[in-house]
């Protein structure tokens, strides 16, 4: 039981690096960014191609992986969602065009694996045994990993003054309508770091379990409902603490009863938002 | 005299919103086939008014009688459909819809409206409904423009297309917020006309919200004055235009301004 | 030739299936984004009723109708309190209840993950033969939502959409119409449900995910919204399209993950460039 639990912890981490920027971008820019799992598999998948296929150092792999994860989700910014924002599409229609990325790089990936899981990992994962239970040292690495991220955030967005504009967007629905039509630093700012975390998640999970062209709907669905969970009146505790009970709950459910897992997370989700009918906000 | 079985009667409305109170004690009756008119600055409550017979608010102090019976408290949609129907200050008609469909779709009870009898023969209830449709635009100098999306027509063609819609709804009492406000004064003389035959011809109540004093003037016969969250003066126009004291605190300033 | 009648049932299906869409979506501006779960309901009741309970088939298919509808209904009934955008998540979220309730719970032929062994009647047997029936019934819906549109409930529908409020303040509850409008477009997609099992002999989950939803609406979004030849010109173009490309003999491997990459993309161009499709008389305002 103790190892289903650090499984769920370990998974809470992926969740929490997916589930913060997705925030992030959501209560800053009103931005249903579904293609934030994309932004999420691109890094696993870059990673993957680097340091399994052509050997590369894990270190190198990972940052060009994070890099490309960040360049991705700036480059849906800036060449889809903004134009559309700017032709007066709304919510709906950005969400939509979201959907879209998310097929067209799906096929894209599906096409290039032929389905196939690609795992970046190229040892085993070492375990420690404690009282019974068997411990994979690289759960306790993503939660400490995790932690120094969320710090870092932390630090981010109270002690710069970038984090501070970011900040002040999450209180003021004006004030992120009209940043929401400007191409300015704030919003490079919230894709590129938001992105960036996503890219961290995507390598963690290459190397871990692997990842296959569906991996990124499902890891950011699953976020979206944690973050549906935790709120968005405050970025970080609000994803963190969702992340914890959506890793925890997955965890259990899929030892448990691995056929409902999806199930139990989208009834969640809906059970959740008839209680927020007017948004996240509420 | 009219007796209280044909009549819109508010009685001592209160409302507050958190804290703050809008106006307190307000009365007012509106007859049948009479108008009256409210008058007050910006700010004076006279929308929350029209909200609050309406069924959009529920006052903390107060009800509102139609023909006798109590209807505070019931559903907006309960309350059109037992007769009274209002417009708004910010035209809210449907803007892909033509000019004729949005008063088409103001008339209750229509043959063809469900998904079932939408398939019976609504074609001649249909055909009468679209000429008493077209009566109202007529009225109102809008035929030349009824099959033109209403979304399209300038505000003030669009403020006259809700009107004709609220009088199509057939209810017994119409409510007007600011009816004339951002309307080019040409088209006034229209919306006139269309509210005396409201009242004159099918004798029908209207409760005016007017800033146009003169417009009041023209065609009101009870005017009250909301000021300052009370009822500065009731009664007829003559009576109430011509009181010192609204003339001295509402009337003065508007001649100044 | 069986091949061509075969995608022209299949887009006669679609129609079907896009007609509903399009007067939940197009003409009444509800944002569904979960309609595949009723046209599962509907391919199941009608494959189960036939199957399992040798019921004729098309009376299994009014049968899908009907439950498709109430089915349909229920799951609005909770959503209808989510505004806007919040409204489209909820209803995305059904796909993926709907899916792992046919995929654990609906009945499967032993040794496979779905369910086929229909028996049609004698005049939609062949593939000719079903083809002209399912055309007949294309037709039929077809005729019946130009009548719904053309109606003054058609007209309400599209008040719905403008200005709910203004149509409550006119003494009519928005909600009603898009009750009954949810309850239609939910028959319509079960019947679509009920022939699409006829068309392909066997249905299993993966038909019915998201992917199908989005399909529906990269569909009616191409072709128009709130238009009756947008419903079938999207359909019957992109099933052209993609069952061409097979036709020609692209892998089947690649005909999958090139269709749904088509989808994406069409997406993506209808949101920046034509909001409101090819022929559409609306577009997606939000």
């Amino acid at each position: 039981m103790i190892q289903t639990l650090i499984i769920g912890l370990g998974l809470a981490g992926y969740y929490a690096l997916v589930a913060v920027g997705f925030a992030l971008i959501f209560a800053t820019l009103r931005i249903f960014h579904v293609a934030h799992g994309t932004v999420f598999i691109t890094a696993g998948y870059v990673f993957w191609y680097m340091h399994r296929i052509h050997g590369i150092s894990l270190a190198i792999s990972a940052t060009a992986a994070i890099a490309a994860a960040a360049a991705l989700g700036l480059a849906i910014d800036r060449f889809l969602y903004l134009p559309i924002m700017r032709r007066g599409g709304g919510m709906f229609s950005v969400f939509i065009a979201s959907l879209g990325i998310v097929l067209v790089f799906d096929a894209i990936y599906l096409v290039l694996t032929s389905g196939v899981i690609a795992v970046a990992r190229t040892t085993s994962m070492e375990l420690w045994t404690v009282g019974g239970a068997a411990i994979r040292k690289f759960d306790l690495g993503i939660m400490g990993l995790v932690a120094l991220t969320y710090f870092l955030l932390y630090l981010w967005l109270h002690r710069t003054r970038t984090g501070l504009e970011v900040r002040g967007l999450t209180d003021n629905e004006q004030l992120a309508a009209a940043v929401g039509m400007n191409v300015d630093q704030t919003r490079n700012a919230i894709f590129l770091v938001a992105s960036a975390m996503a890219g961290l998640a995507g390598v963690l999970t290459a190397y871990d379990g692997g990842i296959t062209s569906d991996s990124g709907n499902r890891t950011l669905f699953i976020a979206v409902v944690a973050v549906i969970l935790g709120g968005v009146r405050n970025i970080l505790l609000g994803s963190i603490t969702g992340s914890l009970a959506l890793g925890i709950i997955t965890a259990y459910a899929g030892f448990f009863y691995p056929e409902w897992v999806t199930f139990c997370i989208f009834a969640i989700m809906i059970i959740l938002i008839l209680f927020r009918p007017k948004g996240l906000f509420g | 005299m009219t007796s209280a079985n044909s009549q819109l009667r508010a009685e001592g409305l209160s409302m507050r919103f958190g804290g703050v109170r809008v106006f307190e004690d307000i009365s007012f009756t509106v007859d049948l086939g009479g108008i009256t008119a409210c008058i007050g600055p910006n700010g004076a409550g006279k929308s929350t008014l029209v909200n609050v017979v309406c069924g959009v608010y529920i006052p903390v102090g107060g009800q509102t009688f139609l023909n006798g019976e109590m209807i505070t408290g019931t559903s907006t949609v309960e309350i059109v459909r037992r007769g009274i129907c209002r417009t708004f200050q910010d035209v809210r008609i449907f803007p892909t819809l033509t000019a004729i469909e949005n008063v088409l779709a103001g008339i209750p009870r229509q043959r063809g409206e469900g998904v079932l009898s939408a398939f019976t023969n609504f074609g001649p209830s249909e055909r009468s409904n679209r000429n008493a449709a077209m009566s109202l635009l007529d009225d109102l100098a809008l035929s030349g423009v009824a099959s033109r999306p209403a979304g399209e027509l300038p505000f003030g063609q669009q403020k006259l297309i809700a009107l004709a819609r609220a009088a199509a709804t057939g209810a017994r009492f119409v409510l007007l917020d600011e009816p004339a406000a951002g309307v080019e004064l040409s088209l006034l003389p229209n919306i006139a006309k269309l509210v005396r035959r409201l009242t004159r011809t099918e004798g029908r109540g209207v409760l005016l919200i007017e800033h146009n004093v003169d417009f009041v003037r023209e065609l009101a016969d009870q005017v009250f004055v909301l000021q300052g969250g009370g009822v500065l003066a009731s009664g007829s126009v003559q009576q109430v235009l011509n009181d010192e004291r609204v003339i001295k605190e509402y009337l003065g300033r508007v001649y100044d301004a | 030739m069986d091949h061509l009648f075969y995608i022209a049932t299949l887009m006669s299906v679609w129609i079907i299936f896009s007609l509903g869409a399009n007067l939940v979506i197009g003409y009444t501006g509800l944002m569904a984004m979960g309609q595949a779960a009723y046209l599962g309901v509907g391919a199941y009741t009608a494959a189960v009723l036939n199957i399992f309970f040798h019921v004729p088939f098309p009376i299994a298919a009014l049968a899908a109708m009907a439950v498709s509808a109430l089915v349909a209904v229920a799951t609005l009934l909770p959503l209808q309190r989510l505004e806007g955008f919040y409204f489209a998540l909820g209803t995305l979220g059904l796909n993926f209840l709907f899916f792992d309730l046919f995929h654990n719970l609906a009945p499967r032929v032993e040794g496979s993950e779905g369910l086929y062994g229909l028996e049609l009647p004698a005049f939609a047997t062949g593939a000719r033969n079903l083809f002209l029936s399912v055309l007949a019934v294309t037709i039929v819906s077809a005729l019946a939502c130009w009548r719904l549109d053309a109606s003054p409930y058609g007209r309400a529908l599209r008040a719905t959409r403008d200005r709910p409020d203004a149509l409550r303040s006119i003494g009519k509850e928005p909600r009603m119409f898009q009750i009954s409008v949810w309850a239609v477009g939910g028959a319509l997609a079960g019947l679509a449900g009920a022939l699409y099992g006829a068309t392909l002999f066997y249905i299993d989950p993966t038909l019915f995910t998201l992917n199908t939803s989005i399909a529906i609406l990269v569909f009616i979004g191409v072709g128009g919204l709130a238009s009756l030849a947008g419903s079938v010109l999207g359909p019957v173009l992109l099933i052209g399209f993609t069952e061409g490309l097979r036709y020609v003999g692209l892998p089947s491997t690649l005909t999958g993950p090139l269709q749904s990459g088509l989808y994406g993309l069409l997406l993506i161009v209808l949101m920046l460039f034509r909001r409101q499709g090819l022929v559409g008389k609306h577009d997606f305002r939000e």
